[in-house]
């Protein structure tokens, strides 16, 4: 069950890889590193929807894709910093984090 | 017509992601056909709505109807729980999705 999560938070970081891509590729390169993390990102959110619902990983996939790229923004690419962001990210957070207990708590239920 | 394009891109999605359950029940060409034709067709209509909406908001309605579409769609075809604290942390992600796309 951890292994999926994991591999559903990798799925996610390739998502913002390609978003990044989408907007700031520029070269033959650059297309072909945005295609490749379109196809992991892909491939790894189907990998863990094996054993966690589609659902339930596809909102958490969203999620570190949205969070991810506007944390980059402000790093990367000087967009200003805003408090509303941060209080975004923290519901956001412990959404993801209360989907993953429930997730947890249901498939052991399951298994016994 | 932009909001038409918009829902048609969030129902694209919702098909995407029954696409992957397809995919894991069975892995056809069926299956990925359905996976990839309901992305496609997400991203083709995002583009088209794009063209007339703020990004940030097509961006973030788009967003919106995919995943909460997901999640029903999850639940009334793939037995996917109703536990109301499942579609609380759902709806936590879906809001603060949707914020972060609405002011970026």
């Amino acid at each position: 069950m951890n292994k999926s999560w994991n591999i559903l938070f990798l799925a996610g970081l390739f998502e913002i890889g390609w978003v990044v891509g989408l907007k700031h590729a520029n070269s033959v390169t650059t297309w072909i590193l945005t295609a490749i993390a379109i196809y992991l990102s892909m491939h790894l959110l189907i990998v863990a929807s094996q054993k966690l619902p589609a659902g339930t990983a596809y909102a958490v996939f969203a999620g570190i894709g949205a969070t991810g790229t506007v944390v980059l923004e402000i790093v990367l690419f000087g967009e200003p910093f805003r408090l509303s962001k941060i209080l975004l990210i923290l519901l956001l957070l412990g959404g993801v984090i209360g989907l993953k207990l429930v997730t947890d708590e249901q498939a052991g239920e399951q298994e016994s | 017509m932009s909001w038409v394009y918009l829902v048609i891109a969030g129902i694209g999605e919702v098909f995407g992601v029954m696409g992957i359950n397809k995919v894991n029940q069975q892995k056809s060409i069926f299956s990925f056909t359905w996976l990839i034709s309901g992305f496609l067709f997400s991203f083709l209509f995002l583009t088209l709505a794009m063209g007339e909406l703020p990004m940030g908001t097509a961006y973030a309605i788009w967003t919106g109807i995919g995943t909460a579409g997901s999640a029903i769609a999850g639940m009334i075809f793939y037995g996917e729980s109703t536990n109301w604290r499942r579609i609380l942390f759902i709806g936590m992600i879906i809001a603060a999705a949707v914020g972060l796309k609405l002011i970026t």
